[in-house]
């Protein structure tokens, strides 16, 4: 049960370890049936997703716009990053709501996913889980109807009823220090019962038994969480820390329809920078340079979070 | 090296096709459905924007097809939220190898259509069609001018938007004000809309404002201003950007100081200035003639329009859309005489509308603009749509270079900073006319 | 709320609480309410839009209610101004099939990821992982004429295969099925089942909250994506939901806001019943589907 093993990304054979020690050690691989319970998968990632990625990466080499012929530019593209003055403060401002959303996800999911274990009637167990998820379900269009009513400075709820309480109105939409934080608590409120929700399912898979054995033995609920629910949840943990980090890296929609990136690039992200890039100039060419250093940056990342969870992430 | 459009598109897709043989699926044909081999279609593409685009062009289609029985039209819808992703999409279809005989396009993107060498000037038809000098008679100068590329002329505007006052008539009656004349100043402007201005439940900060407008675009945002003061975002060959003149500095100042004093709130995108203008929190906002599309059918219409007042000068901002003739296309002549069918009588008569029905634009034939105010369409001041291009001076050309969804994203960056009080106007439009000199090129 | 009841199976997990414990159910019980309700109050603002007789009357402040102004008309404008159900019809089919597909191919393929040893796994995976990372909005051209080249554009396929392959579903399966216990499978193959049989009678079973959870969020997140039938779907006729509300937003977003809200309202009410059905797996035990320690 204690015996950690993780992806070793890139290495072959063996990169992630099998564990199972009772099985007999076998001498050849399920090579067959892998391939069986693969080829699905290979198939639509073959066309749907290696096809267009190669794309990207044949156009990061051309000076293209769509309408026009393409001209061949070599590294031209890449050079280009180099002298881009706003590429930097993009990737600021998308690095710092990024690691507030993934905070948020990580660890406010993971209260109330844990709060949610506690004894409580079914039917408002169900509705405490409905009701995080709710936000989960509705398109950007929604958000930005909603959220640009609330936070609008002069005439939005949120300032309203802060005025109420004294507090003088802030710009939540329209300045450098408060548009980031909203687009973070625009975003942490739409993907958090995403993040609960997969904590539930990997709460619910950990043997009641186990929890139960560790009451008879009298340990207190904070020894129960850090004993066994921490260790036994670990590999749930990582997932959402992968994951969040991706998807908050990524983040499109809410600066769109909320600020527009600004004031300045204060609440901009990479994607919406590339996106205005490719469809905004027709400069298909930068944005797939982008889009593809855009992507090393968030291997990288993610390789790390692998390495470091060979220390903490426990399977069976 | 140049390397043709589609050789590039082909090896985008190359893995594709290789991974499709390997899957042992039949390879789909090359879909560019061009119109070519039948010498009787046409492919018109245009942006559905929601229910009434869609049932105006495929009406248009119908009654041009019903007059032309030998022709079939062909509509291809494409999705957007706004222009610039409209065009987007369209350049995806190119890209694709999709050739269409004509696509809607607005004012902003003839430098655009233009500079990608997309359309076929329509110049030799103007000069031949004897039609042509009655129709182009009946159109604004300005019009014309707004489409016009370096002496190549795009196309006949169908329809168009100049920018004009709206103001709340209740809230004026409240505050005791007689409706604006025509030639009020930028002075009494501001005194006016500080009278609209108030703070209904005494917190001591306003909740009810006198001016507003939009944050996300800059026809209806502060090109009105911009023009009133004499200045204008570009130079007149559309080459330079022109953002750190007196003049311009002189509009934004105008703009920043109703901030400032409390008579403008925070700026906010056009929808939401709509609703607010209706519930009387905003008393006055400037647009086109699209408003009326939204307030009429919710029963709104306590409301007029007036021209922007006056600052040194004053000329009318005004945007237009139409269907050029696309290179690709395999008939041009067939696609001038659907062009021209876009301004007829019969189809422009859509764009007057019914009071309950209103039309979302103003239609660009003189005859048919002055049926408004006859077929009784609120607003009362109506009349004053098409007077204020053919009466007053306007802003030519467009402040609209060939980039100009960047141009747009780039100002609107920039005003943002400005209205939020991060930087001061000087400082604002200065860097602002740096990063615009990258952008706004010939 | 009876549909939202839970498998009577669930055990709770809390020893009966002391007199010590009180203060910390209590507190528990409102930090939970307090989120719930933060999290959920900004929709009551759409369903009251929905009702609302005008427009203007949403923006006011202080909120104010006037229940003569409650009507279904916006309800009807939704259906009059765009062809709502066809609509709804379209998104229901491309995220049932890309759920329903998603399903098969993620477990399938995390299955070979967890528990089988072949050569090149850890560089399989790490490919499945970094096809996460490029954004779609980049990829959308070069995927547009991929479709293209196949004919597929402006039909549904453009937006249902490339759903179907999913490293997220992959990675999220994966990492459940690495935490069952090994022994089963062991029993199972002593049993003298193939691979295949172990997957299906002994893993998918003990995986009811993992794949649930999957269902659910990739059902949510096809249902709501805009980008793709955006670009690949020109038709009226074949597009989504999400479209629908772009149509019901109007040129710059100039739509009546209670007819949009109504739209939103309306396209809710698919993605709960997926939730509340599909809910009852999730909270499906170990304890509860027979597996002894």
């Amino acid at each position: 049960m204690t015996t950690s093993s993780t992806l070793r990304p890139g290495t072959g054979d063996h990169a992630v370890a099998d564990p199972g020690p009772p099985a007999p050690r076998r001498r050849r691989g399920d090579g067959a049936a892998a391939l069986a319970f693969l080829t699905p998968s290979i198939i639509m990632f073959l066309v749907f997703v290696l096809a267009p990625t190669v794309g990207v990466l044949v156009l990061s080499f051309y000076n293209w716009n769509l309408l026009s012929d393409g001209t061949f530019v070599g590294l031209d593209n890449f050079d280009r990053l180099f002298h881009d003055e706003r590429l930097l403060g993009v990737y600021g401002s998308t690095t710092y709501m990024a690691l507030a959303i993934l905070a948020v996800n990580v660890v406010l999911g993971l209260l109330l996913a844990v709060l949610l274990e506690t004894r409580m009637p079914n039917w408002l167990r169900g509705f405490f889980r409905l009701s995080f998820l709710f936000p989960f379900v509705v398109s950007a269009s929604a958000v930005a109807l909603i959220w640009r009513f609330l936070l609008n400075k002069d005439l939005g709820l949120v300032n309203y009823l802060l005025g109420l309480a004294g507090v003088d109105r802030i710009d939540w939409l329209g300045s450098s220090a408060f548009a980031p934080v909203s687009i973070i608590i625009v975003n942490s409120w739409k993907t958090i019962g995403f993040s609960i929700l997969v904590y539930i399912a990997g709460l619910q898979s950990i043997p009641k038994q186990l929890r139960e054995a560790a009451i008879v033995d009298g340990a207190g609920a904070w020894t129960r969480f850090w004993r066994i629910t921490f260790p036994l949840l670990s590999p749930t943990i990582f997932f959402l820390v992968v994951i969040n980090t991706i998807n908050s890296f990524q983040i499109f929609a809410e600066p769109r329809v909320l600020t527009q990136g600004g004031p300045g690039d204060s609440s901009r992200t990479i994607v919406e920078y590339l996106y205005d890039r490719a469809f905004g100039d027709f400069d298909l060419g930068y944005a797939s340079a982008i889009g593809i250093t855009f992507a090393l940056v968030l291997v990288l990342l993610t390789a790390i979070q692998f390495w470091f969870s060979r220390r903490w992430t426990h399977y069976s | 090296m140049n390397i043709p459009r589609r050789r590039v598109a082909l090896a985008c897709a190359v893995t594709a096709l290789a991974a499709t043989a390997l899957a042992g699926c039949a390879s789909g044909s090359d879909t560019s459905s061009s119109s070519g081999n039948n010498n009787k279609a046409l492919e018109i593409v245009y942006w559905n924007y929601g229910p009434a685009a869609e049932s105006g062009n495929k009406s248009t289609a119908d009654a041009f097809m019903a007059s032309h029985p030998d022709v079939k039209v062909t509509l291809t819808p494409v999705t957007g939220e706004n222009w610039g992703t409209y065009y987007a999409n369209v350049a995806t279809l190119i890209a694709s190898g999709k050739r269409p005989d004509l696509m809607v396009i607005s004012g902003e993107g003839a430098q655009f259509v233009h500079s990608n060498n997309l359309v076929q000037p329509i110049n030799q038809y103007l000069e031949k069609d004897a039609g042509a000098k009655a129709i182009t008679a009946d159109i604004a100068q300005g019009l014309i001018d707004g489409f016009t590329v370096k002496g190549d002329v795009i196309t006949l505007t169908y329809g168009w938007n100049d920018m004009v006052v709206y103001y709340n008539t209740d809230a004026f009656t409240k505050a005791g004000l007689e409706p604006p004349s025509a030639d009020w100043t930028w002075d009494d402007f501001k005194a006016t809309a500080k009278k609209l201005t108030a703070d209904t439940n005494n917190d001591g900060k306003p909740d009810q404002y006198g001016f507003t407008w939009a944050s996300n675009e800059i026809f209806p945002g502060i090109m009105p201003w911009v023009a009133n003061a004499g200045g204008n975002l570009t130079s007149d060959d559309v080459c330079a950007a022109t953002v750190d003149t007196p003049q311009v500095n002189k509009a934004v100042t105008f703009l920043n100081d109703l901030i400032k004093e409390g008579i403008a709130p925070a700026p906010m995108p056009m929808s939401d200035v709509f609703t607010r203008f209706q519930n009387g929190q905003v008393a006055m906002f400037g647009a086109g003639r699209w408003p009326i599309a939204t307030f009429l059918p919710a029963g709104f219409k306590a409301f007029d329009i007036q021209l922007y007042p006056k600052g040194d000068t004053y000329k009318t901002v005004f945007g237009g859309a139409g269907y050029p003739i696309l290179k690709s296309s395999q008939n041009p002549d067939l696609a001038w005489e659907y062009q021209k069918f876009t301004v007829s009588d019969e189809i422009e008569k859509q764009y007057v509308g019914t009071p309950d029905k209103p039309g979302d634009s103003i239609p660009s034939r003189r005859s048919v603009a002055e049926t408004i105010s006859k077929v009784g369409v609120p607003p009362a001041n109506s009349d004053l749509y098409y007077n204020s291009i053919d009466k007053y001076p306007t802003l030519v050309p467009y402040p609209a270079p060939a980039k100009y969804s960047t141009f747009e994203s780039t100002v609107l960056r920039h005003l943002q900073q400005i209205f939020a009080a991060e930087t001061s106007v000087p400082d604002g439009l200065k860097s602002l006319q740096s990063e615009l000199s990258g952008i706004v090129t010939c | 709320m009876s549909t939202l009841t839970t498998s009577p199976a669930t055990s709770p997990v809390t020893p009966p609480s002391r007199a010590g414990h009180l203060a910390a159910r209590v507190l528990t019980f409102l930090v939970l309410a307090v989120a719930a309700v933060a999290i959920t109050a900004p929709f009551l603002w759409i369903f009251r839009g929905a009702f609302s007789g005008s427009d203007a009357e949403l923006y006011r402040l202080p909120p104010t209610f006037h229940a003569e102004n409650l009507t279904l008309r916006n309800f009807g404008q939704v259906t009059e101004q765009v062809p709502y159900f066809r609509f709804f019809l379209n998104s229901i089919i491309v995220s049932g099939t890309v759920t329903l597909a998603q399903l098969v191919t993620c477990s399938t393929a995390a299955y070979a990821f967890a528990r089988l040893r072949f050569r090149g796994k850890g560089l399989l995976f790490a490919i499945v992982i970094g096809s996460l990372m490029i954004p779609i909005q980049v990829t959308i051209v070069p995927l547009f004429l991929v479709m293209s080249k196949l004919g597929m554009t402006n039909t549904l396929w453009a937006l249902i295969l490339p759903g179907i392959f999913s490293a997220f579903g992959i990675f999220l399966l994966r990492q459940h099925f690495m935490a069952l216990p090994y022994e089963l499978e062991e029993a199972a193959k002593i049993d003298g089942a193939g691979r295949f049989r172990t997957f299906a009678r002994v893993i998918l079973p003990l995986s009811g909250p993992s794949i649930a959870t999957l269902g659910i969020l990739c059902f949510t997140y096809w249902w709501n994506d805009l980008l793709l039938p955006l670009v690949m779907i020109s038709d009226t006729e074949r597009q989504t939901l999400p479209v629908g509300l772009v149509l019901l937003a109007g040129r710059f977003s100039t739509g009546s806001l209670g007819t949009i809200a109504a739209g939103i309202a309306m396209a809710i009410v698919p993605v709960l019943i997926v939730f509340i059905v599909a809910q009852r797996y999730i909270v499906q035990s170990i304890a509860s589907s027979g597996l002894k320690l």
